[in-house]
């Protein structure tokens, strides 16, 4: 396979699960504006998914709406989800011959979906959870329509290596984000705090049946970060990445392939090999950074390696 | 409104071969369409055409306009009615295109190789030396089965009569095949069941033809030849067509910078290493192609990619140097190599054409500029273009000084009616200008032609302009099994 298109792939693959991400976050967190909770900002929000300063954060962290078109349809800000997806769309436009014809039209209708003027309007006039479900589902027909139609080679596996790089990044992005607005206090009882960001990340159900002892902030890093069933864990997605980054071993590129493997294995095994105590006596902060580190370093090395072409 | 007046308002215009209509009545071939027609209302029709629309725009079969740093996303306009071809039409079509492009084969291997024609005195020897598209890069050297155009789209169009005329020949990187496929599939759609009805040949055959073609040109004895497709990339109109042709095909879409030459050999950079690449379909112009060779500063292309090919060790379709060929100057001496090279009559006309390099021919175009198009030799997509009946004095002076700084750039043609064909457009049938552009497949085997071909349409009313840039749109094209 080119280096070119496994490069598109790959950044496809990374733009449209962080579409996901912040879509989600997005719906969740207006759900909880709407709640009774005293004290909701947007602001861990916009510092996980923006580049605004503090100052400007600040002042939109309790207005939904603008938020809501800020982080959705706004073209000046890099990490819309409308850039987001045209370039999600352009990665895949390069490389039309490498995806299936029905994933591209996906991501085409995406694209024409989310452009329309109408998203803007209703984000600030309508019911902003009905726009979002619709621009959520049609991040779900991606993912359908790429698990049905795509064939099982080595594009597939650079998607999906993609895909869980940037999830296990964005998980341990959230939890730090959301553990720092209280300070690291693990002894917080703050029932809708845990509930939203469980809820968030699609997690809540889980939680309830897996905890029967009520929210804990122990319970949540361990889900978040340890639990191997947990889709949106960290150690979850870590163990996807090795998974199918087994897939594009081949005898052209062996040096390099060790060498990323060994950076995975190390990421797994110190992930595997912790427990929720051990995280924090280390301090979560600490933690959760350097497995972040440590996952832009494959992302360096992927792109050093396999995607190199100027 | 009923779908019975839609037919009964369309007028034909006087001393215009209309393709629908003869004498009041419907031609035969036309019959199952009008019928099918006249079934539908109003509404039922627009509705198809928004259709039509909407999967043109959800399948991406879109070219961007970028502007102000933003992409817009735009179709290439779409007529619902197709253009219906008959068997004898076809038949016809299908033999003066064979006969031509053997002419231009053999012509193309003579001017690069013996120049047996110019030493005969059949063409001028200084009309070859002062194309720019003539390069001597391509000189004496042997290419895979004296094969130089592999894909060809000849433009034909219709004078008032009816005949056929050749109005130009493209033999470096004809465009536009996608739309010949894209638009059947939306015809499927559009209107069902009405294709197998009618009696309509395939047009699917055209990407396994190609693909066939391509790999039997490979330089190296193996089983499995890589193949690519060479881009210039997204921002170029017609990616659309170059992902559609790769994805067909099921061969690599690559770009210059996704290659690399190395001892005469042409790589191109994958995952797993250097990959030897055996053929080149490009859509890449010969000025962009080789930096080395060719413009210097050229992002698109391949550095020592012509030494490559000079050494046989990678085919480059089309060939390179082919635009000595379609030059709108030599155009007017194809009927004369073919009698020259094959010693037949031309089967298709051309039009009369004027080289205003030649004084007592330029005269006479001056002094009819009113019924002459004034064409630049190598300017192509309707650029460059004036069109004597409708410009005014003015232009026509600034034209005339232009002319008379470099005449060898131009030609003069008189200015032929062009047919028309039915145009569906806000709920009436309209008569616009057609074209015709069948694409000729040469391989080992022999010349192929797909039956059937891009309709061009000039959707501006009075425009005799049928190309894309110039609000041109196109038709699905049929051609009917006899």
């Amino acid at each position: 396979m080119l280096s070119r298109v496994a490069d598109s792939l790959y950044w496809m693959s990374r733009y449209m699960e962080r579409t996901d991400g912040i879509l989600r976050m997005l719906r969740i967190n207006y759900a909880s504006s709407q709640d009774d909770i005293q004290e909701f900002s947007w602001k861990p929000v916009l510092r996980i998914f923006s580049y605004l300063d503090e100052e400007k954060s600040t002042s939109l962290a309790q207005q939904s709406r603008a938020v809501l078109q800020y982080m959705v349809t706004e073209k000046e800000n890099v990490n819309s989800v409308l850039n987001i997806v045209t370039r999600a769309r352009e990665n895949a436009r390069s490389v039309q011959d490498h995806i299936t014809k029905e994933v591209w039209q996906c991501l085409n209708d995406f694209y024409h979906t989310i452009r329309d003027e109408s998203v803007n309007r209703n984000l600030y006039i309508e019911d902003p959870v009905s726009t979002l479900d619709v621009l959520i589902r049609h991040g779900l027909l991606y993912y359908g329509t790429m698990d049905i139609t795509m064939a099982r080679g080595e594009g597939y596996a650079f998607i999906n290596i993609g895909k869980y790089l940037e999830r296990g990044v964005q998980s341990a992005d959230i939890l730090d984000i959301k553990f720092s607005d209280l300070q690291y206090d693990v002894e917080r009882m703050d029932t809708t705090y845990w509930k939203y960001l469980l809820l968030s990340i699609s997690g809540y159900e889980l939680y309830l049946k897996t905890y029967r002892t009520g929210f804990d902030a122990r319970n949540v890093v361990g889900q978040i970060v340890l639990s191997e069933d947990f889709p949106r864990s960290v150690l979850y997605s870590v163990n996807q990445l090795r998974r199918y980054f087994e897939r594009v071993k081949s005898d052209g590129n062996k040096e390099a392939w060790k060498k990323i493997e060994f950076m995975i294995g190390r990421i797994q095994s110190r992930i595997e090999y912790s427990t929720v105590e051990s995280i924090l006596r280390q301090g979560l902060h600490p933690y959760l950074n350097g497995v972040k580190e440590e996952l832009y370093e494959v992302g360096i090395a992927l792109n050093h390696h396999y995607f190199a072409y100027s | 409104m009923q779908t019975g007046e839609l037919l009964n308002n369309y007028n034909v215009e006087p001393n215009v071969w209309d393709e629908m209509y003869a004498a009041l009545s419907v031609r035969p071939q036309y019959q199952g369409v009008v019928e099918f027609l006249q079934q539908m209302s109003i509404e039922e029709l627009n509705k198809k055409e928004e259709l039509a629309k909407r999967l043109f725009m959800s399948q991406g079969i879109t070219f961007t306009v970028y502007s102000s740093g933003e992409g817009i996303e735009k179709i290439f306009p779409f007529d619902i009615i197709p253009r219906i071809i008959t068997a004898a039409e076809w038949t016809y079509i299908e033999s003066g295109i064979k006969q031509r492009l053997k002419a231009l084969n053999l012509f193309l291997k003579d001017v690069y190789n013996n120049q047996f024609i110019l030493k005969d005195g059949i063409v001028p020897v200084e009309m070859i030396y002062s194309s720019p598209h003539f390069l001597r890069e391509m000189h004496g050297f042997p290419v895979p089965h004296d094969i130089y155009v592999h894909i060809a789209g000849i433009d034909l169009i219709r004078d008032h009569d009816g005949t056929f005329y050749v109005l130009e020949d493209n033999l470096r990187t004809p465009s536009g095949v996608s739309y010949m496929l894209e638009n059947r599939e939306i015809t499927k759609r559009i209107f069902p069941d009405i294709i197998p009805r009618s009696n309509v040949r395939t047009v699917m055959e055209y990407p396994v033809i190609l693909h066939r073609n391509l790999v039997s040109l490979s330089p190296r004895q193996t089983a499995n030849p890589t193949v690519v497709l060479l881009t210039p990339g997204i921002y170029n109109s017609a990616y659309f067509e170059h992902t559609t042709l790769a994805r067909l095909m099921g061969v690599e879409l690559v770009e210059g910078r996704d290659l690399v030459v190395d001892n005469h050999r042409v790589y191109m950079k994958t995952t797993a290493g250097l990959q030897q690449v055996d053929v080149i379909y490009r859509r890449v112009d010969d000025d962009f192609l080789d930096p080395l060779d060719f413009q210097p500063d050229s992002m698109l292309g391949v550095a020592g990619i012509m030494s490559a090919y000079r050494k046989g060790n990678v085919a480059i379709v089309n060939a390179v140097g082919n635009g000595v060929a379609d030059d709108k100057a030599i155009y007017a001496f194809v009927p004369a190599m073919i009698r020259y090279y094959l010693n037949e009559e031309p089967i298709l006309k051309n039009v009369p054409t004027y080289q205003l390099g030649r004084p007592e021919e330029r005269e006479h175009v001056f002094g009819n500029m009113s019924r002459m198009v004034i064409k630049k030799t190598n300017e192509s997509g309707g650029y460059g273009m004036l069109m004597g009946h409708t410009a005014s004095d003015e232009e026509i002076d600034r034209y005339k000084h232009e002319i008379l700084r470099d005449p060898r750039q131009y030609i003069a043609q008189p200015i032929i009616s062009l047919s028309t064909s039915p145009c569906y457009m806000n709920g009436r049938l309209k008569p616009r200008r057609i074209d015709l552009r069948p694409y000729a497949l040469c391989g080992p085997d022999g010349i192929q032609i797909v039956p059937g071909g891009l309709t061009r349409v000039a959707l501006r009313e009075g425009s005799l302009v049928v190309n894309s840039s110039q609000g041109g749109g196109s038709k699905d094209t049929w051609v009917l099994a006899g």
